[in-house]
């Protein structure tokens, strides 16, 4: 039984700018623990239920864009999330004041954190999914956690939901922020962060530049869109996932995982390496990531236009594949790509065709790749209305 | 569509009043010791759940790496917090990012960030048994467990794995301030594959929407492992199961 077509009917997103300027800004808090410029989203309010969390407004933001507008039927929110961190009044409330030599005085922390208080964001991180998706009245809600790969997931996973009709409308996507101390200091101690600006594919890359966003996709059944004179923004063909199995903190060097992910929603897209005509990268900028995914694209695509948007907007982490895969759509719909912004120099290692700038070009199919520490790998495949 | 068999299970979780899984020795269940330092409590068990079911079927092996699924939920960890007390206590008396950056920066574990993520179950599982295929790791506190395991039986059924591990693992005893009442640690996983492709007898299983079960008086708080736990409960007791959006008939 061949699986329902669905489409997308609507889109919200927000990221620190378009995906052909570049975004870097400096930033007190990041300057202090020597991360010189981030990709700060301009524009979004706390949300009166998440005052504290940042990628909490976010997801709020563009869920609400869109609640207003949605058809009628059973509804489902699909939001891929990161891990919560410190803020820094969490750090001067919780942490300080219990610090008792190098150690914690735990039950200082278990009065701080007594029942009729909200417990700590960073406990709760589906709290997000839950309050908008009684807000949107939805049957059915669900929160990834896989790291980069998680909106990428989420809408795979929406996608198939509503194909199977477990949903008839689902918002599916992804936020994220760690543009805070501990979410700075998380990557700083990794050596994952760029000390000067975002590169991906470039000779000089020398880590990422971090953002943080939020976008969802409104994904219905085309006969339900076109019953009701919905515009059609882009199809879904299909997804896939893997997983490297090699290591938690470092991605397969040939990449294996990132490969098979990519040959799998080929397949699940009923599509042939020559049907893509631009990958959107997962392109962090970092030395080896680039070089391993630069390699699967080639050993399953073949020759292809690729672009990364790190350099624009940063790495939305958790939220990437969703802010990306938005940008990507609306390139339908504007007859072009995007060029990857900070790739002054492809470095010759790279086994893609690396798209420096943006080009008037329609894509007829776009993959776009999201890979996440502790090996869990995305693709997804978008085609144009 | 295929239909769908649980072949096998685990069940790592302590019984009432325990909150603890008492005697367990994550080298004995199979985990690597170089590895424990960076992983949490909560993924020591789940990882050790996994391999423990896997243990329990037989002739998974066959199956290619790349057709074997892996779906989990579990809790988001922080990094432990203990592990930033040097740098803090290294930064001074006073909150003070700058000092903070300049003092402790260098006294934090490199893989503080990498050791509080909610995937590393699936992580160092499918390393440990090459699982390359379609996987997912979702955190929806006490709905964790079900998603992944509803997901697992999609996939299998819509011929995306020809074998799936699937449960859930949580460890929260020292929560209780939030939860406001006790809380446990615990994990379940079971494997899953379709009818007809091994030998011998399964548990058919079927998933719909998936539904939060509610807490029960006097139960301790499981988090993702709740409806693993009790599922895996149930077949150890000879019985079918259906809650939560999850109908698995006996066998």
């Amino acid at each position: 039984m061949s699986r329902a077509a669905v489409v997308v009917t609507a889109v919200a997103l927000r990221t620190a700018g378009p995906p052909d300027v570049a975004s870097a800004r400096p930033d007190v808090e990041a300057a202090a623990l020597d991360v010189p410029l981030v990709a700060r989203v301009q524009g979004v309010a706390d949300d009166p239920d998440f005052p504290d969390d940042r990628k909490g407004s976010l997801a709020a933001a563009v869920v609400g864009e869109l609640a207003g507008a949605l058809p009628e039927g059973r509804r489902g929110l699909f939001l891929g999330t990161g891990l919560s961190s410190l803020t820094p009044d969490e750090l001067r409330r919780d942490l300080y004041p219990s610090l008792r030599g190098t150690s914690f005085d735990r039950e200082w922390l278990a009065r701080d954190l007594a029942p009729g208080r909200p417990a700590p964001r960073r406990h709760q991180p589906e709290r997000v999914t839950t309050v908008l998706a009684a807000r949107l009245g939805a049957v059915r809600g669900e929160t990834n956690f896989s790291a980069c790969a998680a909106a990428a997931q989420s809408i795979a996973a929406a996608a198939r939901a509503v194909a199977r009709g477990d949903v008839d409308v689902a918002l599916a996507g992804g936020h994220d922020s760690m543009l805070h101390p501990l979410g700075y200091l998380s990557f700083v101690v990794l050596g994952a962060l760029s000390p000067t600006v975002g590169r991906p594919f470039d000779r000089r890359r020398d880590g990422f530049l971090i953002g943080e966003g939020a976008a969802v996709l409104q994904l219905e059944r085309e006969s339900d869109a076109r019953a009701r004179g919905a515009p059609i923004l882009a199809r879904f063909f299909g997804a896939g996932s893997s997983v490297d199995a090699y290591n938690v903190t470092a991605p397969h060097p040939e990449g294996r995982g990132a490969a098979l992910a990519m040959r799998r929603a080929l397949r699940d897209a009923g599509l042939q390496p020559g049907d893509v005509d631009y990958v959107n990268a997962h392109g962090t900028g970092t030395p080896v990531g680039d070089v391993a995914e630069s390699i699967a694209i080639h050993e399953v695509l073949g020759p292809v236009a690729t672009g990364s948007f790190k350099g624009a907007f940063g790495h939305c982490i958790a939220a990437a594949g969703a802010v990306e895969m938005a940008w990507c759509i609306l390139g339908f719909g504007l007859g072009r790509t995007w060029g990857t912004v900070g790739c002054e120099e492809p470095d010759p290692a790279m086994r893609c065709e690396v798209l420096r700038e943006g080009r008037p070009f329609a894509p007829r199919v776009v993959m776009s790749n999201s890979f996440g520490f502790g090996g869990q790998n995305c693709a997804l495949c978008f085609g144009a209305p | 569509m295929r239909d769908v068999l649980v072949l096998s299970f685990s069940c790592l979780a302590p019984e009432a009043p325990a909150v603890s899984v008492a005697g367990f020795d994550p080298v004995a269940a199979g985990l690597p010791r170089k590895s424990l330092k960076t992983m949490t409590r909560a993924v020591q068990l789940g990882v050790a759940s996994v391999l423990a079911c896997t243990r329990a079927a037989s002739g998974w092996e066959s199956v290619p790496p790349e057709r074997r699924g892996l779906f989990v939920g579990a809790s988001p960890q922080q990094g432990d917090v203990e592990d930033l007390a040097a740098a803090l206590e290294a930064a001074g008396p006073v909150p003070d990012l700058r000092a903070f950056a300049e003092r402790g920066e260098p006294l934090v574990p490199p893989l503080w960030l990498v050791k509080g993520l909610s995937n590393n179950v699936l992580g160092y599982a499918s390393a440990l048994l090459d699982f390359r295929g379609d996987n997912g790791n979702w955190c929806d506190g006490r709905l964790g467990g079900v998603v992944a395991i509803g997901n697992a039986v999609h996939a299998v059924a819509e011929g995306r794995v020809d074998l799936a591990v699937a449960g859930g693992a949580d460890a929260l005893v020292g929560a209780e301030a939030i939860f406001g009442r006790p809380c446990a640690e615990g994990a379940a996983f079971f494997v899953l594959a379709p009818v007809g492709l091994f030998a011998g007898p399964g548990w058919p299983i079927r998933a719909g929407v998936p539904r939060e079960p509610e807490a029960r008086a006097g139960e301790a708080e499981l988090g993702a492992a709740t409806v693993p736990v009790a599922l895996a409960r149930a077949l150890a007791g000879g019985r079918g199961f259906e809650g939560s959006g999850l109908v698995v008939a006996s066998r």
